[in-house]
């Protein structure tokens, strides 16, 4: 009981504590769109968001791939880009402040990389989902 | 006594030595005076495109490709799948991106770079490359260089300039600064 309690609490505190008031209203938006593409949403889950980080799909080249692939599985820490060998900084906000704080940008990557990831648009609650989890992974 | 003299000259030929260097700022390193060399191109200013494009790649600097290359490669269509990625960005950016390109382009007014002349001469008027690794100048300069190293994971691609030209960034692709990881300088 307790631990479903600190689960339920979990993904709200999360979202207060780490982004700025314009990803906040972003986050909110993105809210109101889950509900209503999925009636039974309960909020964003950082386990779910996990999930979608670093699980492999077929992407955009028709060749497995995963967000892992260029991002790493240690999001403080530097990426590259598995194409052009381009080096990344790192993904996490706790270590790289730029990282998920423009809205525009944050809009921008999680746009192509869904297409690159997944061949398609990520869903509202995917990207929500998603977003807890790279703000907040330790 | 001498030696305080001494100090003070050395000091005093430092200091000289180091506001040339500064005011050497253009944009080009110090170490290349000479602007007119047969393998510089402008180096990259725009932040906007630094931040665009360089995010995922080389900022490849605009000279190195003529303005109908861009002009094809900076279309909607092309930039969601752009080289097997999606590059898509806002049609604002999309303009001002393309703005800047054109105007820095090989074959722009303003442009004075003999390799910019020299890679746009080689291409074909009805052609339009958009990478510059397909244009045949390109081609001819790295045709000797061993797969191996080209797919190498330092390298990844012939597209990596920066990962050989050491100071690619600059502009400068001389044969003097090209090192390549894990065999060393490249005398042709």
């Amino acid at each position: 009981m307790k631990k479903r309690f600190i689960l339920l609490l979990l993904p709200l505190a999360m979202f207060g504590a780490d982004l700025n008031p314009k990803m906040q209203e972003y986050m909110s938006q993105l809210e109101s769109k889950a509900k209503q593409e999925n009636p039974s949403f309960s909020g964003f889950n950082y386990t779910r968001g996990e999930k979608i980080f670093t699980s492999t799909h077929i992407g955009k080249r028709g060749k497995p791939i995963s967000c892992t692939s260029c991002h790493t599985t240690d999001l403080t820490q530097k990426g590259k880009n598995i194409h052009t060998g381009k080096i990344l900084s790192p993904i996490s906000p706790l270590v790289n402040p730029k990282s998920m704080a423009k809205v525009k940008n944050v809009k921008k990557w999680l746009k192509r990389n869904f297409k690159d990831v997944y061949n398609r648009v990520g869903t509202a609650q995917e990207k929500g989902d998603v977003i807890v989890y790279i703000t907040t992974k330790k | 006594m001498k030696n305080l003299k001494i100090l003070l000259v050395a000091s005093i030929l430092g200091a000289i030595a180091i506001s040339y260097a500064v005011a050497d700022d253009d944009g080009y390193s110090k170490n290349y005076k000479n602007k007119n060399s047969k393998y510089q191109v402008s180096p990259v200013k725009n932040s906007l495109y630094k931040e665009e494009c360089a995010s995922c790649h080389f900022g490849y600097q605009a000279g190195l490709l003529p303005k109908r290359s861009w002009e094809k490669l900076m279309e909607p269509k092309e930039l969601e799948n752009h080289f097997g990625d999606d590059a898509s960005v806002d049609e604002k950016t999309r303009l001002t991106l393309l703005s800047y390109l054109t105007k820095n382009a090989a074959d722009s007014k303003g442009n004075r770079s003999r390799l910019s002349k020299k890679l746009d001469s080689k291409i074909s008027r009805y052609s339009t490359p958009i990478a510059i690794s397909e244009t045949r100048y390109f081609k001819r300069e790295h045709d000797e260089i061993p797969r191996r190293l080209i797919v190498q994971e330092d390298v990844k691609s012939i597209a990596n300039c920066v990962a050989c030209h050491t100071t690619a960034q600059k502009g400068y692709y001389g044969e003097r600064d090209i090192k390549i990881p894990n065999y060393g300088r490249w005398d042709d």
